[in-house]
């Protein structure tokens, strides 16, 4: 089960910017494409998942991620969530998977969440980045998923000049590093 | 570099996208009843025309859906997208 080896495990500073690994994280995949699929996480989780394209939905415990048009993630760094994230991730399967109304996976130890913070992240990623962060940038809650320095990336525009970005664990040190050597230049 | 605009996403780079090879080419529906060359035919030939072709593309580093799109091979003009399952919008 999860994995609590956080693999970077390191928070940094530089003018403007702090870049730092938050971690654990509760990350659990949703697929499923009906209507009896979508009010049941609604009903299990108290959030609808959204169905609008690049968009979030979530509360201060919870985040559901829009991945694609029959897929989402959700995560959460709460501690209730993490004490019992085998009650909530069971729950969902037995809701969902068993009787097969579409799939949840655990996928807490696939990614890995970097945090960026400061009024710089923004001149951050462009410098690395093919996605047009113009309107992503005003727009609280907005998701894109895109190439960072060539490495798949998950961005939650979780607040304003405060992303959540979402790595494979085998790029994340790579990631971290281009991050860092690029924050000084910026 | 171009931009694609994805029928689930929106507009996005086209590095974010691989190419699917020539859309709307129908599986034969009894294969062995094929000669060889048919099957070939089926399976390899492609028009891979100068002008105005029908392709298949995903957003293989976004939303991972396939769809499918009109370009101008010569000059990478996007005529159209549209998704999979549905009739071109034009001829």
């Amino acid at each position: 089960m999860l994995n609590y080896n956080p693999p970077i495990n390191e928070a940094k500073n530089y003018s403007e910017l702090k870049i730092s690994e938050i971690e654990p994280i509760t990350k659990i995949n949703l697929r499923g494409k009906n209507r009896d699929f979508i009010t049941k996480i609604g009903k299990e989780l108290s959030i609808i998942p959204p169905s609008d394209p690049n968009t979030s939905s979530g509360n201060e415990k919870l985040n559901i991620l829009w991945l694609s048009p029959d897929e989402w993630l959700v995560y959460s760094n709460d501690k209730i969530y993490l004490n019992e994230r085998n009650a909530l991730l069971e729950k969902l399967f037995d809701e969902i998977s068993k009787v097969q109304l579409g799939s949840v996976t655990d996928v807490s130890d696939h990614w890995v969440m970097i945090n960026l913070k400061g009024t710089k992240v923004f001149e951050l990623l462009s410098s690395g980045c093919p996605f047009n962060f113009n309107n992503f940038k005003n727009s609280k809650g907005a998701v894109t998923q895109t190439l960072l320095n060539h490495i798949d990336v998950i961005i939650h525009n979780k607040n304003i000049n405060d992303l959540n970005i979402f790595v494979r664990r085998s790029f994340c040190e790579h990631l971290w590093r281009w991050l860092n050597d690029s924050a000084r230049f910026t | 570099m171009f931009l694609i605009n994805c029928p689930y996403c929106g507009e996005r780079d086209q590095s974010e996208f691989s190419a699917g090879g020539e859309a709307h080419i129908i599986r034969p529906k009894q294969p062995t009843e094929l000669s060889d060359d048919q099957w070939a035919e089926y399976l390899f030939m492609r028009k891979n025309i100068k002008g105005v072709q029908f392709e298949r593309w995903n957003h293989a580093h976004g939303c991972r859906k396939w769809f499918n799109m009109v370009r101008d091979t010569s000059n990478d003009k996007i005529h159209a997208v549209y998704k999979m399952g549905e009739k071109p919008p034009i001829k």
